[in-house]
C-alpha cells in the first residue's frame, strides 16, 4: 500500500471542519481562550444526534427490511454481538496481563473499550459518506446492539473476580466470613448498573426512534413521513453542523483533561491507540466477512474500536467504585477519542480497502 | 423570636450517588433536603464537566442523632471510593418541628 496515499488520506480528513472543531477546542482550553458552550445546548444538541442517528437509521432499516428481508442484516448484527463480547475481555486481558492494573480497573476501563461511542459513530459516517462510500444503511442498529453486553461482561469480569480475591484475601487472614449482605449488594448494584445502561438516554433515545422511524415507514405515506425525516436528516446540514458544535465542546472537554494524561502513564497512552487498532481491524475483517460494503467497513470498525464516554461510566461507577475514574476517562476521552477522530478513522478506512472491502 | 438550636448537615459528593442517596437519608430520619447541582476541585482533581463527573451538594437541618447518623452511613459507604466530603454545623432556625421527622 502507497504510504503517500494513506498521508494523504490523513491530512484530508484532519483538515475537515468536524476535526478541526475539536482541535479548536482543546486548543482554547490550552490557551485559556473563552469559547464556552452552555450545558443546555451541549444536552439539547447530543439529543437530536442521537434522536437522528435513530430514527434515520430506522427509516434505512426498513428500506432494508422491505427490500431484502432480514437476510443482510442478521450476519452484521451477529458480528457485532460477538465484537461486543470479544473487546472488554481481550481489552480487561490486555491491561491486567501487560499493564499490571487491579482488577478493578481493568474491568473498569475494558467496560469502556467494550461500549461504543455514538459520537465516534457520527463522526466516522460523516467521514465514508464524504470519500464517496455511504456506509450500509443499517450501520445505526448496530451501535444500539453494541452498546451493552461490554459493558455488562465488563462489569460482571470485575465484580466476580475482585469477588474472588476478597474471598482468598479473607480465607488468608482467617477473619470471619461476611454475612453474605456484601455480596447480593454486589448482584444488586450489578444489576443496578446495567438497568441504568440499558434505561440511560443514549439508548433509550437511539434505540426508541430507530423503532419510531422503522414502523413509521412501514405504516406512513411516504408524503406524511417526508417533513419528519427531512428535519433529522435535513440533508445532512443540521447533522453535520450540530455536530461540529458538540466536538468543540468535546475539545474543550478533552483539553481540560491533558493535564491527567501524566497521571495515567505511558502504558494507557499506548493502550488508548494500540487496542482502538486492533479492535478496528477486527471490526472491519468480520465487517467484510459480514458482508458490509466499504463505507459500512470503516464506521463498523469505528465503534467497534471507540470507547464510551457517556454510557459506561456512571455504570461502571456504581459497580466498581474501587476502579480509578481518572484512569479510563482521561484514555476513552484524551486518547482514544482524539485518536480516532483525527487518524482512526482514516487508518481503518485503508483497512478496510486493503481487506477488499467494495 | 423563638429559635431552636438543629444541625445542619451538608454533603459534597458526586452525582451519581444521588438516587440511592436521597431515599436512605429519608430513611435515616431526615424530614427533607436540598440538593442543588456544584463543581470544584479538590484531592481527586477536577470536579466539573458535563453528565460524568459533576457533584452535587446536599444540605439537611436535623437533630444531632439523625445527622451522626447521616455522617456515619456517608462516611463508611462513600469516603474511601469517591468524591465525597460531608461535615456538621450549629444552626438556628424557627419552626423547630418542621425539621424532626414524624414517626
Amino acid at each position: 500500500m502507497d504510504p503517500m496515499k494513506i498521508l494523504h488520506s490523513l491530512a484530508e480528513n484532519l483538515l475537515t471542519p468536524i476535526p478541526m472543531c475539536f482541535a479548536l477546542g482543546i486548543f482554547c482550553k490550552l490557551i485559556h481562550g473563552g469559547i464556552k458552550i452552555p450545558k443546555e445546548l451541549y444536552y439539547s444538541i447530543s439529543i437530536f444526534l442521537l434522536m437522528s442517528i435513530g430514527f434515520v437509521g430506522g427509516h434505512e432499516l426498513a428500506k432494508e427490511v422491505k427490500d431484502h428481508g432480514i437476510s443482510t442484516v442478521w450476519l452484521p448484527a451477529l458480528a457485532t454481538l460477538f465484537l461486543g463480547c470479544f473487546t472488554p475481555i481481550s481489552a480487561y486481558v490486555i491491561l491486567r496481563r501487560l499493564g499490571g492494573l487491579s482488577v478493578a480497573d481493568s474491568a473498569g476501563i475494558a467496560a469502556h473499550y467494550g461500549s461504543t461511542s455514538a459520537v465516534t459513530y457520527a463522526v466516522a459516517d460523516v467521514f465514508a459518506n464524504q470519500s464517496g462510500h455511504a456506509p450500509n444503511s443499517f450501520l445505526p442498529t448496530l451501535v444500539t446492539i453494541l452498546e451493552c453486553p461490554g459493558i455488562a461482561i465488563a462489569l460482571a469480569m470485575g465484580a466476580v473476580f475482585s469477588k474472588v480475591k476478597h474471598d482468598a484475601k479473607q480465607s488468608e487472614t482467617l477473619l470471619p466470613p461476611d454475612d453474605g449482605h456484601s455480596h447480593t449488594k454486589e448482584e444488586g448494584q450489578l444489576g443496578e448498573a446495567l438497568y441504568e445502561v440499558l434505561t440511560g438516554q443514549s439508548i433509550m433515545l437511539m434505540a426508541g426512534l430507530l423503532v419510531i422511524g422503522f414502523v413509521s415507514t412501514f405504516i406512513m405515506s411516504e408524503k406524511g413521513f417526508h417533513p419528519f425525516f427531512d428535519f433529522f436528516y435535513s440533508k445532512g446540514m443540521i447533522f453535520r453542523g450540530a455536530l461540529c458544535i458538540f466536538l468543540l465542546e468535546m475539545g474543550l472537554v478533552a483539553g481540560e483533561r491533558l493535564g491527567d494524561l501524566k497521571k495515567v502513564g505511558i502504558f494507557l497512552v499506548a493502550f488508548g491507540i494500540l487496542v482502538p487498532i486492533f479492535h478496528g481491524f477486527l471490526g472491519a475483517y468480520l465487517g467484510h466477512l459480514a458482508g458490509l460494503n466499504l463505507g459500512g467497513c470503516t464506521v463498523f470498525a469505528a465503534i467497534v474500536s471507540s470507547a464510551s464516554y457517556i454510557a459506561a461510566p456512571p455504570a461502571v461507577r456504581l459497580t466498581l467504585p474501587e476502579a480509578n475514574p481518572t484512569l479510563s476517562i482521561t484514555s476513552a476521552l484524551a486518547i482514544t477519542f482524539p485518536f480516532n477522530i483525527a487518524f482512526g478513522i482514516p487508518i481503518y478506512y485503508q483497512m478496510a480497502k486493503m481487506i477488499g472491502a467494495t | 423570636m423563638q429559635l431552636y438550636p438543629l444541625k445542619q448537615v451538608t454533603i459534597v459528593t458526586e452525582k451519581i450517588l444521588q438516587d440511592q442517596l436521597l431515599p436512605k437519608l429519608k430513611e435515616l430520619g431526615a424530614g427533607g433536603y436540598t440538593v442543588s447541582d456544584c463543581s470544584g476541585d479538590g484531592e481527586r482533581g477536577l470536579r466539573s464537566g458535563v453528565g460524568y463527573g459533576s457533584n452535587i451538594q446536599i444540605i439537611i437541618i436535623c437533630p444531632e442523632e439523625v445527622a451522626h447518623k447521616i455522617l456515619t452511613h456517608v462516611s463508611r459507604n462513600f469516603f474511601e471510593n469517591y468524591s465525597c466530603i460531608a461535615w456538621i454545623a450549629d444552626v438556628q432556625v424557627m419552626r423547630g418541628a418542621r425539621y424532626v421527622k414524624k414517626p
